[in-house]
């Protein structure tokens, strides 16, 4: 049987670039497909990358990549009601670490770096059907039937290849909804400088929350929230963005209003990675990491997009198309499982409704306590215990809670 | 709070001649909380007297909610071939 090309990858989002741009350095014969007009045209992300990864892929990234901000200033909100929140700041000047960067600027650059470095991408190209045939999988296009021995699944949380060869179940729980909108905005602040706002409990009901973050003259405003909380929110997913916005007042004109899914496993629910002649990266791997201080996806999107070039490599050179698992062997000797796994107990820890809504409350009625002077007072761990008590949690699992925390 | 056709209107369509999300209505008769009205953030689903879900497949956002946000799998979904672009992203 004859093949169309060593390996398919099927997104030109950021792990699909990764994948394609390393493995086309390896020198194998690489076809992309895209659904978008452009790379980027479909994508929707909050908005911070990570670079440590990018840095790897393309090392002098930061000179050239259409990055928006380095973020120099973490914030965190936590509503307790309508009336009280708790806010703590930090900040670090000249800090390079992470960006705020808008995907569909974005994307476009790194496809273009990946079709200077000679890989092939097939725009407005969409994946209607896929069975395996022969010794490889065969994807119906609706620009034509293209076969191959060896696929990366790179299409994001919605995973079309492995979906429509029955390897995946969703469910609702595991699913976020990110919506977004883009302000346009004077944004006060020196061109080396950008801010995070990371907002918990400003929408009731919602599993998730909101965040601001700070590029160049916009900011990308937004939330993400379970599916499965949805229908308790006290506002639709439609109007959960305008919500938002109000509630921590921040005005401007709308550019764009936009929403996409973001997988939401964590390192012990990930849904098979790799089968027979078949590789997933990024969210279609179900890659993404929140402990609670570092929201990540696009930073294990490129690593598993290299990681997959890299072992695509050593299957081709095999010729045993059937051990993928050589992907997941290189997989976890990376970065990305290691900090998956590393992320998992404070992962679980936010999942929590304690953490979400009982702690943040019995924190702000401590914190309202002290800073409220009256001629009854106590000291502060025995209003910590009795604030615990009246909401019927012994000290024992808060303390059990604060270790998963830092662990 | 910016009318949601507003916000719709902000982005740029290419809507495919055929849908790309079908319902089956028959289901949605006898399914009382209708999570897909309150879930999808283009506000594709649209409850009607009679008991059924009117479909606006020409707002849909391709979050890919769909896959999920049916309890009953009264909504066949798949990505269409031109759709929504992004500008920003």
């Amino acid at each position: 049987m004859s093949f169309d090309a060593d390996v398919i990858i099927v997104g030109g989002g950021l792990s699909g670039l990764s994948a394609g741009i390393t493995a086309v350095m390896e020198g194998l014969n690489v076809i992309l497909l895209e659904r978008g007009e452009y790379s980027g045209a479909k994508n929707v992300s909050g908005g911070r990358m990570y670079i440590h990864a990018l840095k790897m892929l393309i090392p002098d990234a930061l000179e050239r990549a259409p990055l928006e901000r380095p973020i120099t200033k973490e914030t965190f909100e936590i509503f307790c009601d309508k009336n009280r929140k708790i806010t703590f700041s930090f900040e670090e000047k000249d800090k390079k670490n992470s960006f705020s960067v808008l995907r569909s600027k974005f994307d476009r650059w790194l496809a273009s770096e990946a079709e200077n470095l000679g890989l092939l991408i097939s725009y407005s190209t969409l994946v209607l059907n896929a069975y395996r045939e022969g010794e490889g999988i065969t994807l119906e296009t609706n620009r034509g039937t293209l076969k191959a021995p060896l696929i990366i699944d790179a299409s994001g949380v919605t995973s079309i290849v492995f979906r429509l060869l029955g390897l995946r179940k969703f469910t609702p729980d595991k699913w976020m909804l990110g919506v977004k909108e883009i302000i346009k905005t004077d944004v006060n602040l020196p061109e080396n400088e950008g801010e995070v706002r990371t907002i918990v409990g400003a929408i009731k009901g919602v599993k998730g929350g909101g965040f601001v973050y700070t590029n160049k003259d916009t900011l990308s405003v937004g939330m993400a929230v379970t599916f499965d909380s949805l229908p308790k929110s006290e506002f639709p997913a439609k109007d959960l963005v305008e919500a938002f916005r109000e509630r921590i007042g921040i005005e401007g004109e709308i550019l764009e209003y936009s929403a996409h899914a973001i997988p939401y496993y964590g390192f012990k629910n990930l849904p098979p990675l790799y089968d027979k002649n078949l590789i997933a990266v990024g969210d279609s791997a179900g890659f993404l990491i929140n402990d609670g201080f570092t929201i990540r996806g696009m930073d294990l999107a490129i690593g598993s997009g290299m990681i997959a070039g890299l072992a695509a490599k050593k299957i081709v050179e095999s010729r045993n198309f059937s051990n993928t698992e050589v992907y997941y062997e290189m997989l976890k000797d990376s970065f990305v499982l290691k900090h998956l796994e590393l992320a998992y107990n404070r992962f679980e820890l936010i999942n929590s409704p304690l953490t979400l809504s009982t702690y943040p409350e019995i924190l702000c009625n401590v914190l309202s306590d002290m800073f409220t002077v009256e001629e009854n007072r106590n000291t502060l761990i025995n209003d910590f215990i009795y604030r615990l008590k009246e909401k019927g949690i012994p000290l024992s699992q808060t303390v059990r809670d604060l270790w998963k925390a830092i662990k | 709070m910016v009318p949601l056709l507003k916000r719709l209107g902000l982005n740029t369509y290419n809507v495919d001649k055929k849908p790309h999300i079908e319902v089956n209505t028959d289901i949605c008769i006898n399914c009382k909380d209708k999570p897909c009205t309150v879930s999808c953030p283009a506000g594709t689903y649209e409850a009607l007297p009679d008991g059924r879900i009117a479909v606006h497949y020409e707002r849909c956002l391709e979050c890919g909610g769909a896959l999920v946000i049916c309890p009953f799998g009264a909504i066949k979904f798949r990505f269409p071939e031109g759709g929504i672009s992004y500008r920003y992203g």
